[in-house]
């Protein structure tokens, strides 16, 4: 081919006598010459360079979906504790702003607000009515906002709320915390010390207390909030009590209450997990005991609730970290049962603390080794660990924007880290394989990328998705195929050429045709005709097979001169003939055929026999449109193919006394067959990432059925709809990467099956 | 007999009927949707007649025969031809609050064509079908009956050019105005950026917004008085049960009998009708008016294309034939450049989403634009960035195409170009170019043809359902790359299944539809042309 590999950069040979003479203008020429070949040379990779970069770079915004959270530590502090005269205190309570500035502490007698990046502490407003001294414990009421229940000696609760008020004064950003407490309630008529508490606000205004008193016993307190009366602004406050009917043998050692306030878990000491309904305080209702340790191996030690409150975590004294959930147990009398479903890295000490992110359902664990991980629920995987420092971690807390941490360890220094964590809820697992969401009661595999509440918990199942396309593209090839490739055989074996001329660009015409049009008719067009004429439609499919065989013996009597042989003009006539008045003869019996053969209704008879809902935009539609925008591209690969085939040995074949049937069957099949599978192949890959047809035909629901009367979602209609409100750089936009990752490489697969095949077949060829 | 099967069978005439069949089944498909697009579009345009039914109930209604159907429930033993009923477009939304009823058959008493039935073109709500009542100036009836029909036409080409007249103020001079307001608050801001606070600049800027913030005020005024001059004349409407309805001269667009006109007059009309889609602004969320600028925008976008796609897809041609070596990395790039043609359509607009929009709009607006943060300017979808997308989508066509025609320019050619003297570039420039653009040009045609029916990737890189403006206007820099477009084929998914009233925006989806299939056969139809007449010439010049 390249002629001029052997001389470019020297003079060419034959021009040499007139070159010599006009050296200058040589040198100019060839000068332009070695720079033409540059540009083209850098022009032309640089193109083909690019255009392949486009894998590269879908795959460099997919890759951070799987990376694992990173940590660095952001600032250690140390807080001087005002009024401690008994030594060091216990911290029992951390917490920090969303901007990661300003921090607390809850002592046991105290609390102690500073600065985390000096550690200087900011004075707390001294008109604060908070009886530091008897402080004891400490209840954190669920994942969103700092507020506490405070345990007292002297069997009070008393609620704290700590606000962080940003200002911003000349764009300088400033956090003012502001702490205010509500009236204390008293939980031990007795005035028994509180020594754990469990404690949680309700959205009316109200609240549940849970406290465990020295005797080991488990004190209930409901507080419920009432409008004062007409001329009083105070509400009223209506106090609650009760007591759990514990066994003395099984100690509490910690407790968990729900959003609403109904239920109360308590772990015990022997490792038991005992689920309480405490809708009625004064008489609670044990629904159910689970074992969350190995028996009698360790105790129960944290427990927390995840964003959302249904799952909870549980952390044992032997470093367990589970993810138990309520599930319905219709033999329970719609009492729910709780079961574990998922256990994280083990932790080499006893778990003291646990933090569930407000964000996502993610969770940190901190042990008595001082060790801190962070983990997620949905994808089951410990993403990050903070290694210890030896000494128990007391107090920890996830920053209310998810990206770091708080913890105390009982040095009298506060610990912050900074946690990178973009896409924690991701795992080749999580996509891939069926997994356990809240509120079902198996692993599924389910696509719900967002949804109203702030504590929804994404559902990144790609399956139903990939299924959906493998639906689409099942069914539209189904009807495809047949169509195409006998047209094929047809056009190109038999086919008067003068006809050939005409019917094959019209069908190739078809090729360019705007898939948006197809899926506008299919839409509106097709889909409601079709719920009305679907008895005609299946009466097509049976009745067009006889009536073309019938019309094919009766063609044998026809006298030759009106035949004019195979291929002709009136042979295509006859066939026209056949599929209008089948079709005609179908519609206008529409009726008919339903009460035939489907009882007077195909819906109903639908779902009574086989159990299956008509929906108007379903697979049959997009069998039909998706079809039709494939058929010319098979049509046209298989018919060249076919006609590529040497004209020599057909021309044998049938000089050796086959018959065309024969010829065609026996030679001309098998040695195009190469072609028409590669035709197939290019197919496919245009009905796998077709878009528009399916978003306007299908009802993309994200559904895995096979049920030809339903719609689905593909791969490609699911970017159409959700990449425009997928925030950049968010997990739902390197997920919807992913699936134009998975689009484009099983196109690019298919392709070059197809065209390896067809260059095989060229070289074949190119022997005869 | 049982021969005649036996031979019947073997000759397998049955199998190449079958074949036949699915060849016949083929072309019908395509032609049934060619033809169901033409009648749809075509019938839009056409001035149909008003049909009035009175019904049993005594009641009335007029309106445009849409069809007459079988009601699906009444087909059984005793009737087995069911019962029909009519499918009417009854317009006057504010009345009914409906566009179309369905009227069944045996509730129907008489059925005719009133001459004077008018069909009303209304700015609002949709046409008005019903009778004209009289004409008002300022509430005094000015004429009524057939006198008032004779001074309606002058009224209306009136109001008409009133409103071009505020149209063209509203687009071209306020526009201007605030296109001139906000271009200098931007260069405030960017001067505020760079430090310059009290510069003597930012103050002539603010002079200048405050002189233009006047200008704007006048022409608001001047509005004002060209807005009360619409509502100087009124027209009382009276529907088909004598339900008046009075509207303002400016409401009306245009007025016809279309029962009284001759076949001439509504041929006239048609053609009218037809010219007004393709050069008027839509109306009514899309549903009415014209479709001119999703027109423009495709057609400027695939020019953009086309610019940036033949220079890229020509030099990636010519280097992989010409210049570099053949071996099986060059196969090995050719059958990846063919893949890429097969590549989905909606990967290539995550790409260009990702890339082309986050990317690099991005660093072009904080290196270029930081006075418009936090708006993005490039940093969002637009015109430029969609016809990007689109060439880096249709270069591996236009190389596959021009590869096509390079293989195509017989080996002489090259050897005679060298064995005159000429360098390779100048054969390749002055003997293998010229023979290969035909090919070059096919390469082009079905590129843009695949590019103009193209929908997926342009939602996710620039494509609205309404655009305040078009990327081409009169004011400075002319063309606006970063401006969003409207599109032939997004109109399609925007009009017929995003807008509230599917049934009565049906119409408009069907003439878009047709528009756009025109565009799009007319282009390939050219490739095929091209390319055969290519392969001739070739064939001829190599014997």
């Amino acid at each position: 081919m390249n002629i001029f590999q052997s001389n470019t950069g020297s003079e060419i040979p034959l021009a040499k006598a007139s070159l010599s003479a006009r050296v200058g203008a040589r040198t100019i020429r060839r000068w332009t010459d070695k720079v033409a070949t540059g540009i083209v040379t850098l022009g032309g990779l640089a193109t083909i360079l690019s255009i392949l970069g486009i894998f590269v770079y879908l795959f460099i915004e997919v890759v951070p979906l799987f990376y694992s959270a990173s940590v660095t530590q952001e600032a250690s502090v140390s807080v001087k504790v005002e009024g401690s005269a008994k030594g060091l205190p216990n911290q029992i309570g951390v917490g920090l702003d969303e901007y990661m500035e300003v921090g607390y502490v809850i002592y046991r007698g105290s609390i102690s607000l500073f600065h985390l990046d000096s550690g200087k502490s900011i004075p707390i407003d001294s008109s604060l009515k908070l009886d530091h001294e008897s402080i004891i414990s400490v209840g954190r009421s669920g994942a969103q906002g700092n507020v506490y229940g405070l345990g007292t000696a002297d069997g009070r609760v008393i609620p704290l709320t700590i606000d962080f008020k940003v200002s911003f004064l000349d764009g300088v950003r400033s956090i003012h915390p502001e702490l205010s407490t509500g009236s204390p309630l008293e939980i031990s008529v007795e005035s028994e010390p509180v020594r754990y508490l469990a404690y949680r606000e309700l959205s009316d205004g109200g609240s549940v207390s849970a406290a465990v008193n020295d005797k080991g016993e488990v004190q209930l307190l409901k507080m419920i909030e009432e409008e004062g009366g007409l001329f009083s602004s105070e509400a009223k406050q209506i106090l609650t009590r009760g007591q759990l009917p514990m066994e003395a043998s099984t100690p509490p050692s910690a407790m968990l209450l729900d959003g609403m306030g109904e239920t109360l878990v308590v772990g015990s000491e022997k490792g038991e997990l005992l689920y309480w309904d405490i809708t009625n305080v004064e008489s609670p209702r044990l629904m159910g005991v689970y074992q969350a340790a190995p028996f009698s191996q360790g105790t129960v030690t944290a427990m927390s609730y995840l964003i959302g409150d249904r799952s909870f975590v549980v952390g044992t004294s032997e470093g367990k970290v589970s993810v138990w959930m309520p599930f319905v147990d219709p033999d329970k009398g719609g009492d729910s049962r709780l079961s574990e479903v998922r256990t994280f890295s083990q932790h080499e000490g006893a778990i003291t603390s646990i933090s569930p992110s407000q964000r996502d359902k993610g969770f940190l664990t901190a042990d008595d080794t001082g060790s801190v991980f962070l983990h997620h629920s949905t994808s089951g995987q410990t993403l990050a660990q903070i290694p210890g420092a030896g000494r128990p971690v007391q107090a920890l807390m996830f920053s209310p924007k998810g990206d770091g941490v708080i913890f105390a360890d009982g040095s009298g220094k506060i610990m912050t880290y900074r946690i990178e964590n973009e896409h924690p809820e991701t795992t080749i697992a999580s996509i891939f394989k069926p997994v356990l969401y809240e509120g079902y009661d198996q692993p599924n595999h389910i696509w719900q990328s967002s949804s109203g509440s702030d504590d929804f918990e994404p559902k990144f199942g790609l399956w139903p998705l990939i299924f959906g396309t493998l639906k689409g593209t099942f069914y539209a090839m189904l009807l495809a195929t047949p169509l195409a490739l006998l047209g094929a055989i047809y056009t190109a074996m038999f086919m008067h050429p003068d006809l050939r001329s005409v019917v094959k660009p019209v069908v190739e015409i078809m090729e360019a045709f705007p898939t948006v049009v197809l899926g506008f008719l299919a839409g509106l067009w097709l889909a409601p005709l079709l719920e009305k004429i679907f008895p005609a439609v299946v009466g097509m499919f049976l009745i067009v097979p006889v009536a073309l065989v019938c019309m094919c013996l009766f063609w044998q009597i026809v006298p030759a001169w009106i035949r004019r042989g195979s291929g002709s003009t009136t042979e295509f006539l006859a066939f026209g003939v056949v599929l209008l008045s089948s079709l005609w003869l179908c519609i206008s019996f529409n009726t008919h055929i339903e009460s035939w053969l489907f009882q007077g209704n195909y819906k109903d008879w639908l779902s009574s026999t086989f159990g299956l809902a008509y929906d108007q935009r379903n697979a049959m539609v997009i069998a039909f449109a998706m079809g039709m925008a494939v058929i010319p591209t098979i049509y046209s690969i298989s018919e060249d193919s076919i006609s590529n085939v040497p004209r020599h040995l057909i021309a044998g074949s049938l000089a050796l006394g086959a018959t065309p049937w024969q010829t065609l069957t026996k030679l001309v099949i098998v040695s195009a067959s190469p072609g028409l599978f590669s035709a197939l192949m290019i197919g496919l890959g245009r009905v796998v990432g077709e878009t528009m047809i399916v978003l306007m035909a299908t009802g993309n629901t994200p559904v895995m059925d096979m049920n030809l009367f339903n719609g689905f979602r593909t791969l490609s209609a699911n970017i159409a709809v959700e990449m425009p409100e997928a925030p950049e750089g968010g997990t739902l936009f390197r997920l919807l990467f992913l699936a134009g990752m998975i689009l484009f490489a099983f196109t690019s697969v298919v392709n070059t099956i197809a065209e390896v095949i067809r260059q095989r077949l060229r070289a074949k060829y190119s022997q005869y | 007999m049982t021969t005649f099967l036996k031979k019947f069978w073997n000759s397998g005439t049955l199998f190449i009927w079958i074949c036949g069949g699915a060849v016949t089944a083929s072309v019908f498909l395509v032609v049934g949707v060619l033809l169901l697009i033409m009648v749809n579009g075509l019938g839009y345009f056409w001035p149909s007649n008003l049909v009035e039914f009175e019904l049993a109930d005594g009641k009335k209604i007029l309106g445009e025969l849409k069809h007459r159907e079988i009601i699906p429930d009444s087909v059984s033993v005793q009737s087995p031809d069911g019962k029909g009923r009519f499918n009417l477009k009854i317009g006057n939304r504010d009345l009914y609050g409906l566009d179309f009823r369905w009227v069944d058959e045996d509730q129907v008493v008489a059925q005719r064509l009133p001459l004077k039935a008018t069909a009303f073109e209304r700015r609002e709500w949709g046409n008005f079908y019903g009778y004209l009542q009289e004409i008002k100036q300022r509430d005094s009836v000015l004429v009524s009956g057939d006198e008032a029909w004779k001074l309606l036409g002058p009224l209306v080409v009136e109001a008409n050019e009133l409103h071009e007249e505020i149209a063209h103020i509203e687009k071209g001079e306020i526009g201007a105005i605030n296109h001139e307001i906000e271009q200098a608050r931007l260069r405030i801001r960017g001067l505020e950026l760079q430090g310059k606070n009290d510069s003597s600049e930012i103050f002539d800027l603010k002079a200048d917004v405050k002189r233009l913030d006047s200008q704007y005020e006048k022409h608001v005024q001047g509005l004002d008085i060209l807005r009360k001059r619409l509502h100087e004349y009124s027209i009382v409407l009276r529907d088909a049960n004598g339900e008046m309805k009075e509207l303002p001269m400016g409401q009306i667009i245009g007025a016809l009998q279309p029962n009284a006109m001759s076949a001439f007059a509504k041929i006239l009309t048609y053609i009218k009708n037809f010219w007004n889609v393709l050069t008027e602004e839509p109306r009514e969320a899309n549903t009415e008016g014209g479709i001119f600028p999703a027109i423009f925008g495709t057609v400027m976008m695939v020019l953009i294309m086309s610019v940036a796609v033949v220079p890229f897809g020509v030099l990636a041609a010519f280097y992989l034939r010409e210049y570099a070596k053949q071996g099986p990395l060059t196969r090995a790039v050719r059958i990846a450049v063919n893949n890429l043609a097969g590549v989905p359509s909606i990967v290539f607009g995550v790409f260009g989403l990702g890339f082309f929009v986050y990317a690099v709009g991005g660093t072009i607006d904080t290196l270029f634009y930081p006075e418009a943060f936090p708006n993005p300017t490039f940093g969002t979808g637009g015109i430029l960035w969609a016809s990007l997308t689109l060439a880096l989508m249709t270069v591996p066509v236009v190389i596959v195409s021009t590869e096509e025609g390079l293989s195509a320019v017989p080996r002489e050619y090259r050897e005679g170009s060298a064995a005159l003297g000429a360098t390779k570039i100048e054969t390749m420039l002055r003997v293998i170019l010229p023979s290969a653009l035909p090919g070059i040009l096919t390469g082009l045609i079905l590129a843009i043809s695949r590019a103009t029916g193209e929908v997926a990737p342009l939602m996710l890189t620039g494509v609205v359902k309404l655009a305040p403006s078009l990327p081409v206007d009169g004011l400075f820099p002319f063309v606006h790359f970063d401006r969003k477009f409207m599109h032939l084929g997004f109109h399609i998914y925007d009009v017929g299944f995003q807008s509230p009233n599917v049934e009565a925006a049906k119409p408009m989806v069907y003439v878009t539809t047709l528009v756009l299939v025109l565009v799009v056969v007319l282009l390939n139809i050219t490739a095929i042309a091209v390319r055969n007449h290519m392969r001739k010439k070739l064939r001829g010049a190599s014997i």
